[in-house]
C-alpha cells in the first residue's frame, strides 16, 4: 500500500481537498466497532465514487460505505477499515415521474426529506417504507440493509417496491440494473440481489422505485389485551380474514409503556385506504375485538396517529441516543408463532433478570427485542450473551433465526451477530468472491464473515 | 460422451423408465413456444430431488450440458437445448408437498401446473396470485424460471414477489436450501436473483410460495373504445389519477375479432380496443372507485361499459383474455410475441409506433397486453414457410425492441430473454452491467453446465 499522504493526495485529486476528511474527531465519529478509518471521502457523484473505488481496489484498501450512520453498530466486526465513503453528497431526486408513479433518487437523500417532497400537492404519493430512524435514515442505507417497518404487512419491503438500482462495483465499474418499468426480466434481477447486501457487493448510488398514491384516509386502532393467548387468537382471525390492515403490531407492556400507552399487551392495527373501508374496519374491529377479549379500544387519527407510529419505529433509536450501542435483536420466524415466540422470549428474558421491550410485526413473523438495560460489562455482558444464545435457539425452533441489530463491540467478539449459520452460505460466499474478489467492501461485516 | 453411453449410464443411475433417448422421443422436446428448434441428446424425467442431483452430478463430471424444462411453453427459447446434452423434464415432480395455511405458505415441486395449484388453494379459500395466461399448461418451475407475470401482477407483483425460498440443485449436483417459510432470513436474497434466471443458475426442485386469503369483493368490467389511442390514454390516465386496480388489460381490434370468432362471447367485432379492469379488496368504497374509473373512461369517449354481474360472467371475460394468444394463433400459421415493456406514461406513444412498424413491414400485428404495467405483447402474425415474410418478422421484432428501449423501457417484461432476445441485451445493458451479471452466473455455475447460450450474450474481451 502507498504511504498515507500519497493516498490522501490521490483521493483529494478526485473529490477535492475539502471532501477528504482527516480531522481526528470526525474520523473517530465514523469508527466502525472501534476501528478508526484513515480518511472519510465524500464524493459528489458516481464518477468520483468510481475513481475512488478503482484506487481502493488496486491498493486493497477496504471501504465502508456510509449513509447517515444509523446502522454502523450493526454487522460483524470489520476485518479492516481504511476508508469510509460517505454518500451524503449524493442526495438529488433524479426523476420523479408522477404520472408513472415512479421515482429515481440518489442514495444519500433521507427518506423523511423524500416523503415530504412526494406528499406535497393535491394528489400526493409516497414510498411505502417505514423503517427505524424516521428522520435520519437515508434511502441508500435503508435499501442496503433491507430495513423495514410495521407497514410492510400490506406494502411489502424494498424487494417488492424497487424497480432498479445503480451502483459502483468494487473495481469501480458503474453499473445500472432495472429501470422505470413495472416489470423487467431482461437479465438477472440484480436489483433484488443488491438489496440487503450491506454494501458488500457494490456501493448503491441510486434507486428507482414504484410509488403509491397517498391513502385517502387512515386510522389506527389500539386494542389492549390482558393476556397473550387472547391477543394471539385475535391476530390469527385478522390475518386470515379479508380485512386489510396495513400493520399488525403486537407490543408488550414494557414497550407500550415507552410509547406512552398503558396495556399489558397492545395490538396496534393501522388502517389505510378509501374512506369507506377505513370506517368500516374501525367499527368491525372495535366490535369483534371486544368479543374476543380486548379490554380497551382506542382510535388514533391525525397527528396523534402519526406520532404513535414514529414512536414505534424509533424505539431503538431512542435507546441508541441513551446508550450508544444498545442491544437490539431481530428474530424472524414463521408467522403463526407470533405470540408463542414472544411468550417464550419474554419468559427467558425475565428469568435472566433482564428488562426488555418487545415489538412484533405479527403478520410478518418478525420480533424486535429491545434490551432496556445498559449493556454494561463483566458478568452483566456475559449474561446478555447467554441470553442472546437462548433467544436464537427459540427463533431457530420456529424456522427462523436471530440477528443482533445493535450491540457494543466487546459483545460482538463473543457472539455471531447473524445468528446460526445457514445452508445457503456457500452460495453467498461464492457471490462475494466473484463480485468483490479483493474483498474490499465492508469485509467481515456480513453473514458468515463475508 | 456418445449418446448411447449417456443413455446407458442414465438408465443405470435413475432407471430406464425415467430416460428417453429415441429420435422420436427427442423430437418431442426440440421446441418450446418460440420459433427456435434444437435437440437435446437425451431426456430424463426424474421423480425426486435425489434423481435430479444424480443426473446433474453425472453430467457435470462428464462435461455434459444440462437444461431444466417444465411444460416448454416459454416464448423465448429458454427450454431449447442449444448444445445438446441432457434435458431434465420436471413434469413428473408434480406434488403439492405441503399446504401450510397457518403460515400462509405452500410448498410445491416444480412440475406442479400453475392452475392446479390455484384450484387446489381455492378449495381452502386461499390464492396464489401470479396468473400467467398459460396457467393451464405452465409449471411453477417454469414460472420461476421466467419470473412470469399475469393480469393480477399489476397489484400483487410478479412470481418473484411470491417465491420465498426453496431447494436448488447446484451445478455439481449439490443440493442447497435457500430462503424459507420465514421472511428476512439473514444473507443475500438468493431467491430474488434465482427467480427469472431461466434455468441458467441451477434447478429448483422445491419452491416455498406465499399464499393469501381471497378478497372479499371483486368487480370486473369491460370498457369498449372506438379508438386504440383513447384506450391507451385511459390506462395512463387511471394510473396518473392514483388508482391501481387489480388488473388493467387491453386488447386491440384484431385480438377482439379473433377472440370473438374463437369463443363467441358477444364482443363487438368493430371495437378498436377493450380494457378489462378488475378491482378487488373490501366492498366498501368500491362503488365510488368504480365511478372514478368510469368517469375517466367517459372523458376518453368510452363507447360502452359492461360490468360482470357474477362469477360466471367474470370467468367468461377472463377466458377470452387468457385464450387470446390461442385465438390469434388461429389467424395465421405462426405468431411471434414481443414482450417489450415501457414506463406506463409512454404506452400510447409506444403503441402508435408498434402499429406503424406493422404497416412498414406489411405484417398484421395483434395487441393484447398488460397495459397497467406498460407491458406490451404485440403478436406478429406470419407464415414461417415464407422466407421473405420471416425476414420481415425478425426485422419488425427488432425494431419493436429498439422502440421500447428508446422509450426508457426494456426488451422483456415477463417472457424472458432466452435465445430469442439475447442480441437485444446490449440495447439495455452496458458491458459493465453484463459483466456483473456474468459474475453471478459464474458464482452459481462455474463450469457453465446449465442452459448454455441463454440470457447473457458473450462479451467482447476488453483489454
Ligand atoms: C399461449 C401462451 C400464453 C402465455 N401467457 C403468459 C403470460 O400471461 N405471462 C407470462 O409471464 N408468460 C406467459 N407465457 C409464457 C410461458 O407460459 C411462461 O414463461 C411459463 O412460465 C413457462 O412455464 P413452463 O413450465 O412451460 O416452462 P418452460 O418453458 O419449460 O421453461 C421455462 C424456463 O424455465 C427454466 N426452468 C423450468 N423449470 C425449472 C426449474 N425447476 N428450475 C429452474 N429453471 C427451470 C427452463 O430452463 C426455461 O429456461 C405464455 C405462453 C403461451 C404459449
Amino acid at each position: 500500500m502507498p504511504q498515507k499522504d500519497q493516498l490522501v493526495s490521490a483521493l483529494q485529486k478526485i473529490v477535492g481537498k475539502a471532501n477528504v476528511i482527516q480531522g481526528p474527531k470526525k474520523l473517530k465519529d465514523c469508527a466502525v466497532d472501534g476501528l478508526v478509518p484513515k480518511a472519510i471521502v465524500c464524493p459528489k457523484n458516481e464518477k468520483e465514487i468510481s475513481k475512488v473505488m478503482a484506487i481502493a481496489n488496486a491498493n486493497k484498501m477496504t471501504v465502508v460505505p456510509r449513509g447517515s450512520g444509523t446502522k454502523m453498530a450493526a454487522g460483524g466486526i470489520p476485518r479492516k477499515v481504511d476508508l469510509v465513503l460517505s454518500l451524503s453528497k449524493l442526495n438529488r431526486v433524479v426523476d420523479y415521474d408522477k404520472a408513472n408513479l415512479s421515482l429515481s433518487v440518489q442514495a444519500g437523500i433521507t427518506l423523511a426529506a423524500l416523503q415530504k417532497k412526494l406528499g406535497a400537492g393535491r394528489k400526493g404519493n409516497f414510498l411505502p417504507l417505514d423503517p427505524p430512524f424516521t428522520e435520519k435514515a437515508t434511502i441508500g442505507g435503508i435499501v442496503a440493509t433491507n430495513s423495514s417497518g410495521p407497514k410492510r404487512y400490506i406494502y411489502g419491503t424494498a424487494r417488492d417496491m424497487l424497480l432498479g438500482i445503480k451502483a459502483v462495483s468494487p473495481d469501480g465499474d458503474i453499473v445500472s440494473f432495472g429501470g422505470k418499468t413495472m416489470k423487467n426480466v431482461s437479465g438477472y434481477d440484480m436489483t433484488k440481489l443488491m438489496i440487503g447486501t450491506w454494501g458488500g457487493l457494490g456501493i448503491i448510488t441510486e434507486i428507482t422505485t414504484k410509488l403509491l398514491p397517498l391513502p385517502e384516509a387512515s386510522a389506527t386502532l389500539l386494542l389492549s389485551f390482558g393476556d397473550l393467548e387472547a391477543a394471539g387468537k385475535y391476530i390469527r382471525k385478522i390475518i386470515h380474514s379479508s380485512l386489510l390492515p396495513s400493520a399488525v403490531e403486537l407490543i408488550n407492556g414494557a414497550a407500550a409503556d415507552r410509547l406512552g400507552e398503558k396495556s399489558k399487551y397492545l395490538l396496534a392495527l393501522s388502517l389505510e385506504g378509501v374512506v369507506e373501508a377505513v370506517a368500516r374496519q374501525i367499527t368491525e374491529i372495535s366490535e369483534s375485538s371486544k368479543k374476543e377479549g380486548a379490554k380497551g379500544v382506542k382510535v388514533l387519527k391525525g397527528t396523534k396517529e402519526k406520532a404513535f407510529w414514529v414512536r414505534v419505529r424509533d424505539l431503538g433509536s431512542d435507546l441508541a441516543k441513551k446508550y450508544g450501542s444498545p442491544v437490539i435483536l431481530k428474530s424472524n420466524f414463521v408467522i403463526s408463532k407470533h405470540v408463542e415466540l414472544m411468550a417464550r422470549c419474554e419468559k427467558i428474558t425475565e428469568a435472566a433478570g433482564v428488562r426488555a421491550a418487545f415489538i412484533c410485526h405479527a403478520g410478518n413473523g418478525i420480533l424486535h427485542t429491545y434490551i432496556l438495560d445498559k449493556p454494561g460489562a463483566g458478568a452483566k455482558l456475559k449474561g446478555l450473551i447467554e441470553l442472546i444464545g437462548k433467544l436464537t435457539l427459540e427463533a431457530v425452533k420456529d424456522e427462523g433465526n436471530l440477528v443482533v441489530e445493535s450491540c457494543p463491540p466487546e459483545m460482538k467478539e463473543k457472539i455471531s451477530v447473524w445468528g446460526q449459520p445457514r445452508h445457503d452460505q456457500i452460495l453467498m460466499r461464492r457471490l462475494k468472491e466473484k463480485m468483490d474478489p479483493a474483498g474490499i467492501l465492508n469485509p467481515g461485516r456480513f453473514v458468515g464473515g463475508i | 460422451m456418445e449418446k448411447e453411453k449417456m443413455v446407458k449410464e442414465l438408465n443405470r443411475l435413475i432407471g430406464k423408465e425415467s430416460v428417453l433417448g429415441t429420435d422420436m422421443q427427442i423430437q418431442l422436446y426440440e421446441y418450446d413456444a418460440s420459433l427456435i428448434r434444437s435437440k437435446p441428446d437425451c431426456i430424463v424425467l426424474p421423480t425426486s430431488t435425489e434423481q435430479v442431483s444424480k443426473v446433474v452430478k453425472f453430467a457435470h463430471d462428464n462435461g455434459i450440458r444440462v437444461i431444466a424444462r417444465g411444460a416448454g411453453t416459454n416464448l423465448s427459447g429458454g427450454s431449447i437445448s442449444l448444445q445438446g446434452g441432457i434435458a431434465i423434464v420436471l413434469t413428473r415432480m408434480n406434488n403439492i408437498l405441503e399446504l401450510d395455511i397457518e403460515n400462509q405458505r405452500v410448498v410445491v415441486q416444480p412440475g406442479v401446473i400453475t392452475l392446479n395449484l390455484k384450484n387446489f388453494l381455492a378449495k381452502h379459500g386461499y390464492l396464489y396470485q401470479p396468473d400467467p395466461a398459460s396457467e393451464k399448461a405452465s409449471t411453477l418451475g417454469g414460472n420461476i424460471g421466467e419470473n412470469s407475470g399475469g393480469p393480477h401482477c399489476l397489484k400483487y407483483g410478479v412470481t418473484s414477489n411470491h417465491v420465498l425460498g426453496g431447494e436448488l440443485v447446484l451445478y455439481n449436483g449439490e443440493v442447497v436450501q435457500i430462503g424459507g417459510k420465514a421472511l428476512d432470513n439473514p444473507g443475500y436474497d438468493l431467491s430474488g436473483v434465482f427467480v427469472g434466471s431461466e434455468g441458467t443458475l441451477g434447478i429448483m426442485t422445491k419452491a416455498i410460495l406465499r399464499i393469501m386469503p381471497k378478497a372479499e369483493a371483486v368487480k370486473t368490467m369491460m370498457c369498449i373504445f372506438n379508438s386504440i389511442e383513447e384506450g391507451g390514454d385511459t390506462v395512463s390516465a387511471i394510473i396518473a389519477d392514483g388508482i391501481i386496480p387489480a388488473t388493467l388489460e387491453m386488447m386491440d381490434n384484431l385480438t377482439i375479432k379473433a377472440v370473438e370468432e374463437a369463443y363467441n362471447m358477444g364482443l363487438p367485432k368493430d371495437a378498436a380496443a377493450i380494457l378489462i379492469i378488475e378491482l378487488d379488496g373490501l366492498s366498501d368504497g368500491m362503488e365510488r372507485l368504480t365511478n372514478r374509473i368510469l368517469d375517466i373512461c367517459k372523458k376518453h369517449h368510452v363507447r360502452e361499459i359492461r360490468v360482470a354481474k357474477d362469477q360466471a360472467e367474470r370467468d367468461k371475460i377472463w377466458a377470452g383474455r387468457k385464450g387470446a394468444f390461442g385465438a390469434v394463433g388461429r389467424l395465421r400459421p405462426n405468431y411471434m410475441v414481443n414482450d417489450g415493456t415501457v414506463p406506463r406514461t409512454k404506452l400510447p406513444e409506444t403503441l402508435a409506433k408498434v402499429i406503424a412498424i406493422g404497416k412498414k413491414y406489411n405484417l398484421p400485428i395483434a395487441n393484447v397486453f398488460h397495459a397497467g404495467d406498460g407491458n406490451l405483447h404485440p403478436l406478429i402474425l406470419f407464415d414461417e414457410r415464407d422466407a421473405d415474410e420471416l425476414k420481415r418478422v425478425h426485422a419488425a421484432a427488432n425494431e419493436i425492441l429498439k422502440v421500447c428501449a428508446d422509450m426508457g423501457g426494456t426488451i422483456s417484461g415477463e417472457h424472458g430473454i432466452g435465445v430469442e432476445k439475447i442480441h437485444g441485451m446490449q440495447l439495455i445493458c452496458s458491458s459493465q452491467d453484463l459483466a456483473s451479471m456474468r459474475n453471478v452466473k459464474v458464482a452459481f455455475d462455474p463450469d457453465g453446465t446449465y442452459n448454455p447460450g441463454k440470457v447473457l450474450p458473450e462479451l467482447q474481451k476488453t483489454a
